[in-house]
C-alpha cells in the first residue's frame, strides 16, 4: 500500500447535498400547479407571460453579472424561480415589455446592486410588483375575462370588494370556486386556484425549503384580523373566509413572505413577521386605496425583517441559574 | 418504552448496521508506536531508556497527577527508540516510545492501588466527549461536587459508529462491573443507561446484573445526541450553559462512556481500543485494536484502500478529524476510523450566505451559525461573543444543511480560538 496523498480539511466531511439549485428547483416545482390551474383558465397566454418572466430574468441575471464581474451562476436556478414567481403576480393581459422591464428590476434592484442573492434587503419580486404597478397601474390592473362565454364578473374577487362592498361576495364567489380556481374567478396567474398553491406550498415545506411557521402565522394573523372586524360589523368587512381565499393570501404566505434573504431565521421572528404581515394585509385591503395587500404588506414587513432576527431563541443552558443539584 | 429524541440536530441514517458485526481483533504490530500524550490532560513523563525491555501493561508514560492517564506497553518487546517530536493524530507534537515486539504478548503483574481514583489514572482509563478526557480527572471533578447519578453513555458519538452499542452486547458483564466500582467511588445510587433503540435488548442482562435503580432510556437515531450535554439534559431536563464556571456534575450527574466502564470493569491498564471501521461505500467492521497499531495496518485487516484524494478520518464524517497519514498510530483518543474516497470529499465553497435558516433551525445549542461564523471570518470577535460563539459544540450539523456549503465549523473554531488567544493575551 503506497501512501496516498490525503486531504485535511475541517469536519464535517459529509453534506447533505442541499444546493441553493435544489432549493429554486423545489420552488419552481411547487409553482408548476398554480401554472396549470391558471393554464386552464387562461390558456395559452399564461405560458406567453411565464416563459418570458422567466427567459428574460435568466437574460437580466447573465448580463448584470457580466457587467459586475461576478462568475455567472445563472445555472443555480434563482434567476428562473424568482422570474416565476414574478410572473405569478402579473395579469396574462400584460405586454411583454413591461415583464422584461419588470424582471430587470428584479435582478437589478433586487439582486445585483447589493452584490448577489443573499445580501439584498428586499424580495427582488416584489420590488418589481411595486414598480410597475406604481409606473403602469392600467396594466397591472388590465383583468383579462377567463376565456368562457358566460360572464359573472370581471373583477377580481378583492376588486369586486373594494368597488361594491361585501353584499354581493358570497354569491358571487362562493367558497369551492375560490378554492379551486373554477368558475370565471380572475386574478393575476398565481391568484387562480388555492388548491394549486396550497400542494405547492406543503410541498415546499415537506421538503423543508420553508418553514411552515411563517404561512402559519401569516394565515393565522390574516384571518384573525379579518373575523375580529367581521364580527364588529359584517356590513362593511367581508368575511375571514373570503380574505383568506381571495386574492393572493396564500401566495403571499407561502411563497412571498418565506423568501429566503428577506424572511426571519428565528423561530419567533418568524412568528412574529407572519402575523405582522398577516394584519399589514388587512390594513392595506381594508383601510387604502390598493384592493390588494399582501404584497404590499410582504414588501414593507421585510423591512424589518433584521429587528425580527434580533428575536433569537435562548442559547442552550441559558435558563441554567442554581448549581443545587437535581435529584432524580 | 418510547425512545427519547433530541431536539434540533439530523437524522443519520446509513444503509448497513455495524451492531450485528461482532469484534474482529487486528493481529498485534511487530513495532508498535506509543505517544506518550493520548489525552486532554498533560503529557506523560517518559518511564523506559532505550533498549529496556518491556511486559505488556506496563507502565511507560506515567502521569503526574489525576488530571491525567498514563499510558502502558501495548506489547512485550525491547524500547528500540524514544521520539522526541512525534505528531499524533489529533496534531499535538508529543514524545513518543517505539517498541519492538518479541512475540511473546507477557503481561505484567502490576501491584494494586487502593485509592480507586488513583488506580483508575494508573490504569490509563480515559473517557471520549468530543474530546478524551482522562476517567479519573471527571470522577474527581464529579466527587467534589457529590453526583448522586450516573449516566451510561451507550450510544456511539455519531450514527454510523456501532463501536460501543456493539460493546453493550459482547461484554455485558465487564460493563456491570465497570458501573458498579464507579458506584461505588462516587457514591451514587442511581444508574440511567442511555441506549440507542436498536440496541435496547442487550441492556437487559446489565439491568438485572446491577438490580433497583438502573432505568434504562432509549434514544432513536439522531445526531449529536452521545454529547454529554444532551445527555444529562435528557436525563435531567436540565441545560447546562457550555460557560466558564459551570461543569457537568454541577447538576448532579456524571456521564460515563461503555467503553471507559468496560476499561474499568477489566480492571487492567488499557492497551487496546475498540473501533468501528467505516468507509463512504457502505462497508463497516468492528474492530479490537492493540494501541499502537498503524491505522494502515487496521485498514489492511478491514480491506479497506484509502484512494488519492480521500481521507481518513478519526472517528466518523460529520466530527472526525483529518488523520495526517496513514502511519500514525491508534492511540487513546481514536473512536473510530471513516474512509472517504476522492469522489465523496465535500469541495469548500467560497459563496455568500442566502439567509435561507436551515442552519439556524438543526442547531442543537439553539444559536444563529451563520452568524457566528460570519462574524469570526470578519474578525468580529466581540459580536460573535454576543451571539453566543463559545456555546457552539462544533457538531457540524448546520454546514451539513447548508445549500452554500459555508465552511461553518472552520470559521467558528477560528473564531473560538482568536477569542481564547485574545483572553489569555490581556
Ligand atoms: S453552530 Fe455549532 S452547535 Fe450549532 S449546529 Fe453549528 S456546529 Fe453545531
Ligand atoms: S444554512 Fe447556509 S445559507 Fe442558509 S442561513 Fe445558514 S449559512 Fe446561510
Amino acid at each position: 500500500m503506497k501512501t496516498p496523498e490525503l486531504v485535511a480539511s475541517s469536519w464535517p466531511h459529509i453534506h447533505s447535498g442541499n444546493s441553493v439549485q435544489n432549493m429554486m428547483l423545489t420552488l419552481i416545482i411547487a409553482l408548476l400547479p398554480a401554472v396549470v390551474a391558471a393554464f386552464l383558465v387562461f390558456g395559452l397566454d399564461t405560458l406567453k407571460v411565464v416563459i418570458i418572466a422567466m427567459a428574460s430574468a435568466i437574460f437580466w441575471d447573465a448580463v448584470l453579472q457580466k457587467l459586475f464581474k461576478k462568475s455567472l451562476t445563472v445555472y443555480d436556478l434563482s434567476a428562473a424561480a424568482y422570474g416565476l414567481v414574478f410572473a405569478m403576480l402579473l395579469p396574462v393581459t400584460i405586454p411583454w415589455w413591461i415583464i422584461v422591464l419588470g424582471t430587470l428590476v428584479m435582478m437589478l434592484l433586487g439582486k445585483h446592486v447589493y452584490g448577489g442573492l443573499g445580501c439584498n434587503p428586499f424580495n427582488g419580486v416584489l420590488i418589481a410588483y411595486v414598480a410597475l404597478l406604481l409606473s403602469y397601474p392600467g396594466h397591472m390592473g388590465n383583468w383579462p375575462m377567463p376565456t368562457s362565454d358566460m360572464m359573472m364578473t370581471q373583477y377580481p374577487p378583492l376588486v369586486e370588494l373594494k368597488e361594491n362592498g361585501p353584499f354581493l361576495l358570497e354569491d358571487a364567489f362562493p367558497v369551492k370556486d375560490l378554492f379551486l380556481g373554477t368558475n370565471l374567478i380572475t386574478g393575476s396567474i398565481g391568484e387562480i386556484s388555492k388548491l394549486a398553491l396550497l400542494l405547492g406550498g406543503l410541498f415546499l415545506i415537506v421538503r423543508k425549503k420553508i418553514s411552515w411557521i411563517i404561512p402559519a402565522s401569516f394565515l393565522f394573523g390574516l384571518t384573525g384580523f379579518a373575523t375580529i372586524f367581521w364580527l364588529i360589523d359584517p356590513n362593511t368587512y367581508a368575511s375571514p373566509i373570503f380574505h383568506l381565499l381571495a386574492g393572493g393570501s396564500l401566495l403571499a404566505a407561502f411563497f412571498l413572505a418565506t423568501d429566503w434573504p428577506t424572511s426571519p431565521v428565528t423561530k419567533y421572528g418568524m412568528v412574529f413577521f407572519g402575523l405582522m404581515c398577516g394584519v399589514m394585509t388587512m390594513v392595506i385591503r381594508s383601510w387604502s386605496q390598493w384592493a390588494e395587500g399582501a404584497y404590499f404588506a410582504v414588501f414593507i414587513v421585510s423591512m424589518i425583517t433584521p429587528y425580527f432576527d434580533k428575536i433569537r431563541p435562548k442559547v442552550f443552558g441559558a435558563r441554567f441559574t442554581s448549581k443545587r443539584p437535581v435529584r432524580l | 418504552m418510547r425512545a427519547g429524541r433530541l431536539r434540533g440536530g439530523l437524522v443519520l441514517s446509513y444503509p448497513t448496521n455495524g451492531l450485528a458485526s461482532p469484534f474482529e481483533d487486528v493481529a498485534s504490530p511487530s513495532t508498535a508506536v506509543v505517544p506518550l500524550q493520548q489525552d486532554q490532560g498533560g503529557a506523560c513523563a517518559p518511564k523506559v531508556k532505550k533498549n529496556d525491555d518491556v511486559l505488556v501493561g506496563q507502565m511507560i508514560g506515567e502521569s503526574q497527577n489525576l488530571h491525567g492517564a498514563s499510558i502502558h506497553a501495548p506489547i512485550s518487546g525491547k524500547v528500540t527508540e524514544i521520539i522526541k517530536t512525534f505528531q499524533s493524530i489529533s496534531g499535538q507534537t508529543v514524545p513518543a516510545v517505539v517498541i519492538e515486539s518479541d512475540g511473546q504478548a507477557q503481561w505484567i503483574d502490576n501491584p494494586a492501588e487502593s485509592d480507586p481514583l488513583v488506580a483508575l489514572q494508573l490504569a490509563g482509563i480515559v473517557d471520549y466527549d468530543r474530546q478524551t478526557i482522562p476517567l479519573a480527572d471527571k470522577l474527581e471533578q464529579a466527587r467534589t461536587r457529590n453526583v448522586n447519578s450516573l449516566i451510561v453513555n451507550a450510544l456511539d458519538i455519531e450514527p454510523i459508529l456501532s463501536s460501543r452499542g456493539r460493546l453493550l452486547q459482547e461484554q455485558p458483564a465487564k460493563i456491570a462491573t465497570g458501573i458498579d466500582a464507579i458506584k461505588k467511588i462516587l457514591n451514587v445510587t442511581q444508574v440511567f443507561i442511555t441506549v440507542d433503540e436498536n440496541a435496547f435488548q442487550s441492556v437487559s442482562s446489565i439491568q438485572s446484573a446491577l438490580g433497583g435503580s438502573t432505568h434504562i432510556l432509549p434514544l432513536c437515531n439522531k445526531y449529536p445526541q452521545a454529547v454529554d450535554y444532551m445527555l444529562v439534559k435528557y436525563v435531567t431536563h436540565v441545560e447546562i450553559p457550555c460557560a466558564d464556571g459551570v461543569c457537568i456534575p454541577d447538576v448532579g450527574a456524571v456521564v460515563v462512556d461503555v467503553e471507559s466502564l468496560a476499561a474499568v470493569g477489566r480492571k487492567k491498564p488499557v492497551v487496546e481500543r475498540f473501533l468501528t471501521v467505516t468507509n463512504s461505500k457502505g462497508h463497516v467492521k468492528n474492530i479490537r485494536v492493540t494501541i499502537g497499531t498503524p491505522i494502515r495496518t487496521v485498514l489492511d485487516h478491514c480491506g479497506i484502500t484509502p484512494d488519492k484524494g480521500g481521507k481518513i478520518l478519526a472517528g466518523g464524517p460529520m466530527s472526525g478529524m483529518a488523520v495526517a497519514s496513514p502511519d500514525l498510530p491508534v492511540t487513546k483518543d481514536l473512536v473510530g476510523i471513516h474512509v472517504q474516497s476522492q469522489r465523496e470529499v465535500v469541495a469548500p465553497a467560497d459563496a455568500t450566505c442566502i439567509k435561507c435558516g436551515l442552519c439556524v433551525e438543526v442547531c442543537p445549542m439553539r444559536l444563529m451559525p451563520f452568524m457566528i461564523s460570519g462574524f469570526s471570518e470578519k474578525g468580529m470577535y466581540a459580536e460573535a461573543q454576543h451571539y453566543d460563539i463559545s456555546a457552539c459544540i462544533e457538531c457540524g450539523c448546520c454546514e451539513y444543511l447548508c445549500p452554500v456549503k459555508i465552511p461553518m465549523v472552520q470559521f467558528i473554531k477560528f473564531g473560538k480560538k482568536q477569542i481564547s488567544d485574545q483572553r489569555s493575551g490581556a
